[in-house]
């Protein structure tokens, strides 16, 4: 009999390294025994794990619309080329006097002079409309420059300046930069970011809820069973531990359904997003989760699944308490 | 072993379940708890089992203090406390191998160490050939005594049984008695509440008598003493 250990004080001797591995294969049977307590209960499982999955898809899909916006700002941003329409008074060798200046320009990278008659030319070529031009008196296209702006100066803001400090040029009739519809994106972009911090915040807080009621459930479930545990002798920790591994399996699982998710609709959306970038002469192609954002995104859902759990054991467990009766 | 010094118990409502009780049960003593229904049997079962606190006085087990033990060692303190009810608080969706070892798992013992205790403990209540049934497989003398094993796997210093026999029949009843005699016999301090008079007379054991809360008799009383003091 233990008859020298104390009330109240934990009796077995045991090395630190024997306490270690003893806690470890405890761990290590419980994690596995509340993953079979799941299997066991199917559609319970199935459906807390489906709806935690799209919970978690909607903002991880704002987040992409977010992310791939941005690469399409980008793309085009530093792509972004000014043209300048002459004043069609404007001769050959102005117009190469013109070039010179604006290459000394330090925001510009490269200038391309594209005369009157080449312009015709491949206008000819491009349209379709070659022959009905041949019916022109005069060429009714000017001479055109394609400004291309350092990287730096390639951003909406500084190449709408330089647009400007462009079009001051005495030869230039009229100066192109199409970026409006670049920072209508920027802007909307903006708003989604703000609106997933948001949303995102909103549904974590509803996943912590459904895991935690969800834990809650199957405390209730077991009430009969963790009094008889209390009354040998089970510690808060120790009941609540396989709940917690529960929650932990949640998070895992619905982390992976979202992520799955989130792919399949990339891979929906790729569609109709490639009909709008061809209009824009661009391959663009939509990028799903990287393999960093989504082990980021199964963390979170790990994290919001322990919550849940914890938070619901310490509230329910302590309030169990063995009866005689 | 077990000190009461004049340990009162309220319930919320105001309903007295214990007047003032005072008795010491000595280490490796075996005694019987007697009453009527009501008269605070289970209250002073809970209170040496630490599901309840006491309104006044003091207990001691084993030299410490547990009228006011902190909620953190209560765990600790229960394992060296077996356990034994009535409807025997049984794992139904265990095996029986399972409900006698969960007492060892807690305490995180190998599993070789908890298969050699749990063989020997339900040798001992002669179930060694139950390890894989289900409790509802058993009959309700088999499952007191998988509920006997349970408690004495861990070895603990004090056995408490609440009405262990209430619903067995004399034979089994005696049975379940001698195996706390043979736990006794190994230093177990055992104390079984029950109304059965017929076998507090027959065992011949010191016997505590409670009646609306108070300790009215504590000795080895005669059967017939006894049956008289319970039908007053």
């Amino acid at each position: 009999m233990n008859k020298s250990s104390r009330f109240g004080q934990p009796a077995q001797k045991l090395s630190f390294a024997a306490k270690i591995t003893a806690r470890l294969i405890r761990h290590v049977q419980q994690a596995v025994g509340s993953l079979g307590d799941l299997w066991r209960t199917p559609f319970t499982s199935i459906m807390t794990v489906l709806v935690l999955g799209i919970s978690l898809t909607l903002p991880a899909t704002l987040h992409l619309f977010v992310k791939n916006a941005k690469a399409i700002s980008e793309q085009w941003d530093t792509a972004s080329e000014i043209s300048l329409f002459l004043k069609l008074s404007v001769t050959d060798k102005a117009a190469q006097n013109l070039v010179h200046r604006i290459e000394l320009y330090p925001e510009v990278a490269k200038v391309t002079y594209i005369s009157a008659d080449k312009a015709l030319e491949e206008f000819k070529t491009l349209s379709g409309f070659g022959q009905a031009l041949e019916y022109l008196d005069k060429n009714p296209l000017p001479a055109t420059l394609l400004v291309t702006p350092t990287t730096r100066a390639s951003q909406t803001q500084a190449a709408g300046e330089l647009l400007l400090k462009l079009e001051k040029e005495r030869e230039v009739q009229q100066g192109k930069l199409d970026l409006e519809w670049l920072s209508r994106l920027e802007a909307i972009a903006k708003l989604i970011e703000d609106i997933v911090v948001g949303i995102g915040a909103l549904l974590c807080l509803s996943v912590v809820l459904i895991i935690g009621n969800t834990i809650r459930l199957a405390i209730l479930n077991q009430k009969d069973a963790i009094a008889v545990m209390k009354l040998v002798g089970a510690t808060d920790s120790f009941i609540q531990r396989p709940f917690l591994y529960a929650g932990l399996w949640y998070g895992v699982l619905g982390g992976v359904v979202s992520c799955i998710c989130v792919a399949i609709l990339a891979k929906y959306l790729s569609g109709a997003l490639s009909e709008l970038t061809n209009l824009y002469q661009s391959n663009f192609t939509i990028s799903g989760l990287s393999f960093v954002e989504a082990m980021t995104l199964i963390l979170l859902a790990v994290i919001l699944g322990l919550s849940g759990s914890y938070i619901s054991v310490r509230k329910h467990i302590r309030a169990i308490e063995p009866t005689a009766d | 072993m077990i000190h009461f010094n004049n340990v009162s118990k309220t319930y919320p409502g105001g309903f007295l379940a214990l007047k003032n009780v005072s008795f010491e049960l000595a280490a490796g003593e075996m005694a019987f708890l007697t009453g009527h229904s009501g008269a605070g049997k289970s209250t002073l079962l809970k209170l040496m089992s630490l599901m309840e606190k006491p309104t006044s006085g003091k207990i001691q087990i084993n030299g410490s203090e547990i009228s006011n033990i902190k909620y953190k060692d209560i765990p600790y303190a229960r394992r060296k406390i077996g356990m034994i009810f009535q409807n025997h608080n049984l794992l139904m969706d265990r095996t029986i191998f399972d409900n006698v070892a969960l007492p060892l798992v807690i305490e995180g013992y190998s599993h070789k160490e908890t298969r050699k205790r749990v063989e020997a403990a339900l040798d001992k209540v002669h179930l060694s050939d139950k390890l894989r049934c289900f409790p509802n497989m058993l009959s309700g003398g088999e499952q007191q005594r998988v509920g006997i094993a349970r408690a004495l796997v861990n070895k603990p210093l004090i056995l408490l049984a609440d009405e262990p026999t209430g619903n067995l029949d004399p034979k089994l009843s005696l049975d379940i008695i001698r195996l706390f005699e043979e736990f006794n016999d190994f230093g177990v301090t055992v104390l079984i509440a029950t109304h059965d008079l017929g076998l507090i007379a027959r065992m011949k054991y010191r016997t505590l008598t409670l009646k609306q809360g108070s300790m009215i008799t504590d000795g080895i009383v005669e059967g017939l003493q006894v049956r008289h003091e319970n039908n007053e």
